[in-house]
C-alpha cells in the first residue's frame, strides 16, 4: 500500500464549498450566483470569497450584467478548471482504489 | 500510524466523491423545459390548420391559404424568438440538456418549415401530403426530446407521430387537416399542458 501524499491533491478545488461550486458548474453550461448557492446551501458571503478564490485561479469565469436593471453575475467553468476538476475526481478515485 | 491515516483518506475520498455525484446530479436535474413551446406551437398551429380547413370549405384560392400559413408560421417563429430571448436573460442556470433541446426543435422547424413551403410550391408533392411529412419530423423529435428530459412518455409519443402519418399517407383528403390538428391537440398541447404542471410541482417542492 503506497502512502497518501496530501501534496498531490489541488488546494484550490479541496474545499467542501470550493468542490460543490465545481461540482455544480461542471454540470452546467453556466449558472447565476443564486443558483449555485440554492444547490450548496452557501451563505452569500462565504461563496463570494470562494468563487473569488477559483476565479483567481481562473478555474471560472464571471461574467456581470444587468437584466432588468438588476445586477446578475452568471458563473462558467474554464478548461483549465475542468481539467482540474476531472484530475481532482482522478485523485479521489486513485485513493479508494489502493 | 500510516494505514489508519490511508484508511481515513480512502473514507473520506469515498465520502467525497458520493456528495460530488449527487450535487452533479441535482444539478443536471434543473428544469430545462416548462412545455410552454408545445402550447404555444400547438395552439398556433391548430388554429392555423382550423382556417386552412374553413378557406378549403369557403373555396378560397390556394395563394391565400400559403400566404395563411407563411404569415402565421413566420410571425409566431419571430416572436417565439423574442419572447425566448427574454427568458434566456432570466434564466438562472444554462444547461448542456437545453442547449440540445433548443438545437433539435430549432433544426425540426426549419425542416418543417423547407417540406412546408419549398416542398408545395416546388409542386414535388400535394399540399395535404405537409401533414404526414411533418408528423413524422414530430415524432422523431418527441422521442429525442423526451430522451433528453428523462421523460419516458415524451418519448413515447413518436408511436403516435408515426401511427398518425402512416394513415394521413395512406388515407390523404381533405379531413386530413382536422385529423392533424387533433393529433396536434392530444399530442403536442395536452402533453405541454402536462409538461408545465409537471415544472410548476418541482418549483413548488425547491421552494419548501
Amino acid at each position: 500500500m503506497t502512502d497518501f501524499n496530501y501534496q498531490d491533491i489541488d488546494d484550490v478545488i479541496h474545499s467542501r464549498i470550493r468542490t460543490a461550486i465545481m461540482a455544480v458548474l461542471i454540470s452546467v453550461d453556466e449558472a447565476e450566483f443564486t443558483f449555485i448557492r440554492e444547490k450548496i446551501n452557501a451563505t452569500d458571503g462565504n461563496l463570494s470569497v470562494h468563487l473569488k478564490k477559483l476565479e483567481e485561479h481562473n478555474y471560472i469565469s464571471v461574467k456581470k450584467e444587468f437584466v432588468d436593471r438588476k445586477p446578475v453575475t452568471r458563473y462558467r467553468i474554464t478548461d483549465i478548471g475542468r481539467k482540474a476538476f476531472e484530475d481532482y475526481i482522478k485523485k479521489l478515485e486513485s485513493i479508494i482504489k489502493r | 500510524m500510516t494505514d489508519i491515516a490511508n484508511n481515513l483518506s480512502t473514507i473520506k475520498a469515498e465520502e467525497e466523491i458520493s456528495v460530488i455525484k449527487k450535487i452533479m446530479e441535482d444539478s443536471k436535474k434543473a428544469i430545462v423545459d416548462n412545455g410552454w413551446h408545445y402550447i404555444y406551437w400547438g395552439s398556433i398551429v391548430t388554429a392555423a390548420l382550423i382556417t386552412n380547413y374553413l378557406m378549403v370549405v369557403y373555396n378560397i384560392s390556394m395563394n391565400s391559404q400559403g400566404m395563411l400559413w407563411f404569415i402565421s408560421m413566420t410571425s409566431a417563429a419571430i416572436l417565439e424568438g423574442i419572447i425566448e430571448r427574454k427568458r434566456e436573460k432570466h434564466a438562472k442556470v444554462k444547461t448542456f440538456a437545453g442547449r440540445l433541446l433548443n438545437t433539435l426543435w430549432s433544426g425540426s422547424g426549419i425542416c418543417m418549415f423547407i417540406l412546408g413551403f419549398a416542398g408545395t410550391l416546388s409542386g414535388a408533392y400535394n399540399a395535404i401530403m405537409i401533414f404526414p411529412l411533418i408528423s413524422i419530423i414530430l415524432g422523431s423529435a418527441y422521442l429525442i426530446s423526451g430522451v433528453i428530459q428523462q421523460v419516458k412518455w415524451l418519448s413515447a409519443l413518436c408511436i403516435f407521430w408515426w401511427t398518425g402519418s402512416i394513415l394521413l399517407l395512406l388515407y390523404p383528403g381533405i379531413h386530413s387537416m382536422l385529423v392533424f390538428a387533433a393529433m396536434i391537440v392530444c399530442f403536442q398541447i395536452i402533453p405541454g399542458v402536462l409538461l408545465f404542471a409537471k415544472s410548476k410541482r418541482e418549483l413548488k417542492l425547491r421552494a419548501v
